[in-house]
């Protein structure tokens, strides 16, 4: 008696395992950092004053092969765009980015791209093509991308990080980027002391 | 689940048993009484009832059904869109019922959370009554114990009290409890069963436990990774990835994985020609970025296990290399394509080459590479899945691969409605041999190939607390089997012509095959012995008169029948 009772416990756990797994892929705000923050509109996240996380150190190599560290860009407000050459959003927003970063070099705004498994001639060429002028690392280990793996969500490229001059990430945007929308979060942390 | 909780019926029959004192309860359980607690009380015994926890079980095995016909987002998100496009009118509404995430849908969590209730419902009262019995004392005596299953009467020079205690040393000096009253002792042994009995459905919990931490806390994720290439453990680098309710991705362990070589060994004779035989990937990993990397030799079936990670090797197939220059006379792509394989026998692969930054057009390219490609009467095919003769045949296109605006496409298919198919001539290239593009558009070039895996990996932290609470289980359960609660009761008296008659009577619950008997034999006799050892002056030799040792004649009947 005690053994059917057992059996049927062992299989309803069996089952149980497939229930308690989330099943889903988690595509969204990563959350655990105890950020607090202003959800804007569709895949954009707006970081408040104090609770803004601090950018990590990182240092890269870029397509052309220079070395590159993100403290450089210390005093600038920085643009982070993680891309691909592969990734349909990442084309259809590069135009804007690469107007954006050539309107706003004068005001001190610098922008950077993450290229995400990607070759260096399909990247070059895709810089060709869409005509940008600003650098972008090469990241073929992910290196850069575990660094930032808790602002760039899973399935997230391409996301857009806007970084303030203190080094703090001010704003993140999933997907494709509008014009008036990327160049709004920038003026905002244009605003931003640090 | 809760057999051992008495049905109501039972219960009530019980109270009314005359004798017994209890008065019967009006109405029992079955009806609840007035009043939100009544009803409460009613409502949690029939969701711990077996019936009730069999139903769930049985609901929950219906509920899982849908989830393996229709397609899961959690699982194969691409087949999900397909499925709208097939069934637009259907496919909404099976989404508002979670048909295409049956797992994580609400209904299937009231499914299993009330069967876990009920388990637990079940469970916990049954381990306090267990507990309880472990500590029980042996029962009375019974007043006549030739009437028990076994049976033994002997006669001794001794005082009863002396005999008692006489038996009670031999019993005790075996390991059984004791109780003693007047004229009696009872004995009982074999507690264990309970005990294992308790183990078990406390483990059967903790076993419950683990597997929703696992569930929790755990994630899967797939990558492929060609050889030559590294990656790390981070959800932006994984071609899929299925986190737990409790996992975010910085939660991930930053471990990196570097393919530096694949095997792969083939049978080449014989019947099995062309079947794996040995599948070696060689590779490197670092548990964290900055710690030196170390080497493992990946295999099916022996995976890496890093950072409490584990990584499976769960298949492999060829990507091409290719360099396109295009009309500028710029190289604009230079790289591995992973071809997936469409047959095991030659390994012929499939794949798509995406050359969207080509000018003056876009250029597209779809085929197969042919591992040991081989002309067979004027149809191309691979003979052999080890790259003997590797070659490629592609079909060239140009014009607009629809990549610059509109929703995300696969890596491994070719949107063809916007592009053109150039007049190339049909020719399987070898490595180093290239394709020259009609209207100056441009050139491709084979190679070469290299080899990816792809790797499964599974992070699992209930794993081990499962593994110990079901070997726990299985050992309560062992114990509970084989441990029998076995009782003896002793009493003495002054018989006929001044001696003290002993009876001793025997009892196993749960006894099937005739283990006591042997157990109850020996005991009496000992009994038996030491009361004749201990007495003042007895002839010696011959057995104890009167002595007798069996069964009571009706469960003679009994046993031989079974």
């Amino acid at each position: 008696m005690c053994a059917h009772r057992g059996a049927a416990a062992v299989a309803a756990a069996t089952l149980t395992l497939a229930a308690c797994s989330g099943g889903a892929t988690a595509q969204g705000t990563p959350a655990g950092n105890g950020q607090s923050f202003v959800s804007g509109d569709r895949g954009t996240t707006v970081f408040g004053g104090s609770n803004r996380p601090l950018a990590p150190a990182v240092t890269g190599t870029t397509l052309e092969g220079t070395r590159l560290s993100l403290s450089r860009f210390r005093g600038h407000v920085l643009v982070m765009n993680f891309w691909g050459s592969w990734c349909t959003p990442c084309r259809a927003e590069a135009p804007t980015l690469a107007s954006l970063a050539r309107t706003l070099r004068p005001a001190g705004v610098a922008f950077l791209g993450v290229d995400i498994r990607d070759t260096a001639a399909s990247a070059q060429a895709f810089q060709r093509s869409f005509n940008v002028t600003y650098p972008s690392l090469n990241d073929p280990g992910d290196a850069i991308a575990l660094a930032f793996r808790s602002t760039v969500p899973p399935a997230g490229i391409p996301t857009t990080l806007v970084i303030s001059r203190g080094g703090r990430i001010s704003a993140r945007a999933i997907g494709q980027v509008s014009y008036r929308g990327l160049r709004e979060l920038i003026s905002k942390t244009l605003a931003q002391p640090s | 689940m809760t057999g051992v909780r008495i049905p109501s019926s039972q219960r009530a029959q019980r109270g009314a048993r005359p004798g017994t004192g209890v008065p019967q309860r009006p109405g029992g359980t079955r009806a609840p009484s007035a009043g939100p607690l009544g009803w409460l009380r009613w409502a949690w015994h029939h969701l711990t009832s077996m019936r009730t926890a069999l139903v769930l079980l049985f609901l929950l095995a219906v509920a899982s059904v849908p989830g393996s016909m229709l397609p899961q987002e959690g699982i194969d998100p691409q087949a999900v869109q397909q499925y709208y496009a097939a069934h637009p009118a259907l496919a909404p509404l099976l989404a508002r019922l979670s048909l295409f995430n049956v797992f994580a849908s609400p209904w299937f969590a009231a499914i299993y959370l009330l069967l876990f209730a009920s388990l637990a419902g079940c469970v916990i009262p049954r381990t306090f009554r267990l507990a309880g019995s472990a500590r029980q004392q042996p029962p009375r005596a019974p007043a006549n114990l030739a009437r028990l299953p076994f049976a033994a009467r002997h006669e001794t020079q001794l005082a009863p009290g002396e005999a008692l205690a006489a038996a009670a040393a031999v019993l005790s000096g075996r390991r059984f409890r004791l109780r003693t009253g007047d004229g009696w002792v009872a004995a009982e042994k074999g507690y264990l069963r309970e005990a294992g009995n308790l183990l078990f459905h406390l483990a059967l919990l903790a076993l419950l436990a683990a597997i929703c931490l696992g569930g929790m806390f755990g994630y899967k994720a797939n990558r492929l990774l060609v050889a030559g290439d590294s990656f790390a453990n981070t959800a932006t680098a994984l071609d899929a990835f299925h986190p737990g309710r409790a996992v975010s991705p910085a939660d991930l362990q930053p471990f990196m994985i570097a393919l530096d070589k694949f095997q792969a060994s083939y049978i080449t004779s014989g019947a099995l020609r062309g079947q794996p035989s040995r599948f070696d990937a060689l590779i490197r990993y670092a548990p964290q970025p900055g710690v030196a990397m170390r080497r493992y030799n990946l295999r099916v079936n022996h995976p890496l296990t890093v950072d409490g990670v584990r990584v499976f090797l769960i298949g492999h197939g060829y990507a091409p290399v290719f360099r396109v220059t295009d009309g500028t006379g710029r190289v604009v792509f230079n790289g591995p394509v992973p071809f997936i394989a469409a047959e095991q026998s030659g390994f012929t692969s499939e794949g798509v080459v995406k050359v969207p930054d080509a000018r003056p057009r876009q250029l597209g390219f779809a085929g197969v590479f042919l591992p040991t490609a081989v002309d067979a009467g004027g149809k191309l095919g691979s003979a052999f899945p080890a790259p003997l003769n590797p070659a490629v045949s592609l079909v060239s296109y140009a014009g607009n691969l629809g990549m610059d605006s509109g929703p995300a496409q696969s890596v491994y298919q070719l949107d063809t409605s916007g592009l053109r198919q150039l007049p190339v001539a049909p020719r399987p290239l070898a490595p180093g041999q290239s394709i020259k593009l009609p209207d100056g558009y441009g050139t491709l070039t084979f190679t070469g190939y290299r080899q990816w895996i792809s790797l499964a990996i599974t992070y699992d932290p209930g794993t081990l607390p499962a593994l110990i609470a079901g070997m726990t289980a299985l050992a309560g359960l062992l114990l509970s089997f084989f441990v029998r609660r076995r009782r003896m009761f002793v009493r003495a008296y002054p018989g006929p012509g001044g001696h003290t008659v002993v009876d001793v009577g025997g009892l196993a619950r749960s006894d099937a095959a005739g283990a006591f008997e042997t157990e109850f034999t020996t005991l009496a006799g000992e009994i038996s012995s030491a009361d004749r050892g201990s007495e003042p002056a007895v002839p010696a030799g011959g057995p104890a008169p009167g002595s007798r040792a069996g069964h009571a004649p009706a469960l003679d009947d009994q046993t031989e029948g079974e």
